[in-house]
């Protein structure tokens, strides 16, 4: 037994030792360096939500507005543009070919009788083609001769309605009104038309601005009309903000491509919280037992909720299916259920857009959001 | 239990498996590992005895079956004290002497006598066949359970140094799960060799025993002929 004993221990350190060899330290597991792929979890709101953008230009992967060209940057601005003040308006362009065209061509201006009902319409043209006519001598600087013809037959067409004018009976009325929408209209204008002739050559069309003002405030002046407050309005937000350009302050550096005009920004309650507000109505909805087509009918409850989750005014039931007055039962349950609920506290105050109204499905045989 | 530090290492060989192994891992091991060796002396010592035995029963038979007077052989072998079925042959020629030189009066009594003393050195044979097959049976039903012992025990440290380090990192995990299998391995290996020996020297022990019966038997027969042929004349003469 010894022997046989030996015979084995021995054999156990022949083949230890060749185990030790053959399983020494296997080679290291080598891998070869990946380029990790990065992985975004996208919602799907991202992709079907409208995002700014330009309407006209085309469809890239992102939409981006117009580029701004102002570097600086203007705090919480929502629209895109180069002002800087954040303006809801859209921006106005500033200079384009076809007003000096307008501004140039006189027979319109001249051509139409002067009557009560198209004096407004005059003024407002007038008013406009100054507005205009003041950049377009700041752009067009090269066609000096139009400069020499548009102040003539302006003031001209000016005078001759101003004349028309006079000839209304009622004159005696004329200053009293007129002062009220005279004042602020000429005012922008000449600070228009100063801050831009300065920006520009200076030494262009000043006299024939000069000229254009006075025909102007004889005009408006001679037309004592309601209409005019109105258009003075409409005017003075074309005119009152600093730059005409408008727009809004928020700066865009990427290339543009299309997109909405605005970015929507409706948000979406998560499974979790239309869960939360399932269970709260749930909780409190007492399906009346044995009727016999109760599973057949499906109520559906409009509400409106104000911030603090409170029902706004009446829900409105409606109920389909089953016989009448099953149906009357179950659309009283569920008003139940759901006035009983209110408030509804623990929805997000900020996805307030999205449940601001809620439709609730009741299922009999099941409730259901 | 021992904590082992597993989060920094990287060698994973054999070696280095068993010496980062923890404490009853490590005497999992070492238990494993005596257990084979004691198998697999087990195995050798069987192997060269049973060969021996088988060798020697044949030749015992060639001798027994030529012819040779019994008393002869009897003094051959009575010398050299033989085992199996040499020893059972010398039992019952001892019997047999004893009951004539006193004067066997009884020849059942005489019978009985020598197929007792056939019995008791047979038992003491075949005794001899299968003492350490139990052992062998032992080790291979147990080892693997001892080894899956090691690796519970293994894999519990390795969870445990999971929870330590905090990270679920495979470095972290592996060697410590490489550890713990070996214990299995281990016992797996000892375990297999045990089954298959004590299938082979049980089957063969029996083989032997059946052999030494069979003599047994046959030599009670030629006794107990013998017997009547030596008692019939002197009842006859008296």
């Amino acid at each position: 037994m010894k022997g046989s004993l030996l015979t084995s221990t021995a054999i156990h350190a022949i083949v230890l030792a060749l185990a030790l060899y053959s399983f020494g330290a296997p080679p290291a597991f080598e891998v070869q360096d990946v380029e990790s792929l990065p992985v975004d979890i996208v919602p799907i709101e991202d992709m079907t939500r409208i995002m700014e953008g330009e309407k006209k230009a085309t469809a890239k992967e992102t939409p981006a507005p117009t580029p701004t060209k102002r570097p600086d940057i203007v705090p919480d601005a929502q629209n895109t543009g180069e002002n800087s003040v954040d303006l809801k308006k859209t921006p106005v362009p500033t200079k384009s070919p076809k007003e000096v065209e307008i501004a140039a061509a006189p027979e319109k201006v001249e051509s139409p009788v002067p009557k009560n009902a198209d004096k407004a319409n005059d003024i407002k043209d007038i008013i406009k083609d100054s507005a205009e006519s003041a950049p377009a001598t700041e752009v067009a600087a090269k066609p000096e001769p139009k400069r020499d013809v548009k102040p003539d037959p302006v003031p001209e067409a000016k005078a001759e309605q101003t004349a028309k004018a006079e000839d209304i009976p009622l004159p005696d009325a004329v200053p009293l009104p007129s002062s009220r929408p005279d004042q602020p209209k000429p005012e922008p204008e000449q600070k228009q038309a100063k801050n831009e002739t300065a920006a520009a050559q200076a030494a262009t069309a000043k006299t024939p601005e000069r000229k254009k003002e006075q025909p102007k405030k004889e005009s408006a002046k001679s037309t004592a009309s309601k209409e005019s407050d109105v258009l003075a309005d409409e005017v003075a937000a074309l005119l009152n903000k600093q730059d005409p350009a408008g727009g809004g302050a928020k700066r865009s550096t990427k290339e543009e491509s299309l997109g909405g005009s605005k970015a929507s920004n409706a948000s979406k309650l998560s499974q979790s919280e239309l869960d939360a507000l399932r269970g709260a109505i749930q909780k409190n909805w007492s399906v009346v037992s044995g009727m016999a087509d109760a599973g057949e009918i499906r109520i559906q409850v409009k509400m409106k909720l104000d911030r603090s989750g409170e029902i706004v005014g009446d829900p409105e039931v409606t109920a389909t299916g089953g016989s009448a007055q099953a149906r009357d039962v179950l659309a009283s349950s569920a008003r139940r259920a759901v006035l009983r609920s209110a408030p509804f506290s623990n929805l997000p105050a900020d996805k307030y857009d999205a449940w601001s109204e809620v439709i609730v499905n009741f299922d009999p045989s099941e409730l259901m959001l | 239990m021992e904590q082992v530090g597993l989060a920094a290492v990287s060698e994973v060989s054999l070696w280095s498996l068993f010496i980062q192994a923890g404490f009853v891992v490590k005497l999992v091991m070492v238990g494993l590992l005596a257990a084979s060796v004691w198998t697999w002396a087990i195995v050798v010592n069987k192997w060269m005895v049973f060969n021996k035995a088988r060798r020697q029963f044949d030749q015992f038979e060639q001798v027994f079956w030529s012819g040779q007077s019994l008393e002869e052989l009897y003094r051959t072998l009575s010398e050299r004290s033989p085992g199996g079925m040499g020893a059972i042959f010398v039992s019952a020629m001892r019997e047999w002497k004893k009951s004539f030189e006193r004067g066997a009066r009884s020849p059942i009594g005489l019978q009985m006598r020598i197929d007792r003393a056939m019995d008791v050195t047979l038992a003491r044979e075949s005794e001899g066949f299968e003492a350490k097959l139990s052992s062998l049976a032992t080790i291979g039903s147990a080892a693997p359970f001892v080894g899956l012992f090691g690796t519970v025990v293994g894999i519990m440290t390795s969870f445990q140094s999971i929870a330590g380090s905090k990270s679920t990192n495979l470095a972290v995990v592996a060697p410590g799960i490489a550890e713990a299998l070996l214990a299995t391995a281990i016992g797996l290996v000892a375990a297999i060799p045990a089954v298959i020996a004590y299938n082979k020297f049980s089957g063969d022990a029996a083989k032997l025993n059946a052999r030494m019966e069979a003599f047994a038997d046959e030599f009670s027969a030629i006794l107990s002929r013998q017997i009547d042929e030596k008692l019939q004349p002197r009842q006859a003469a008296q």
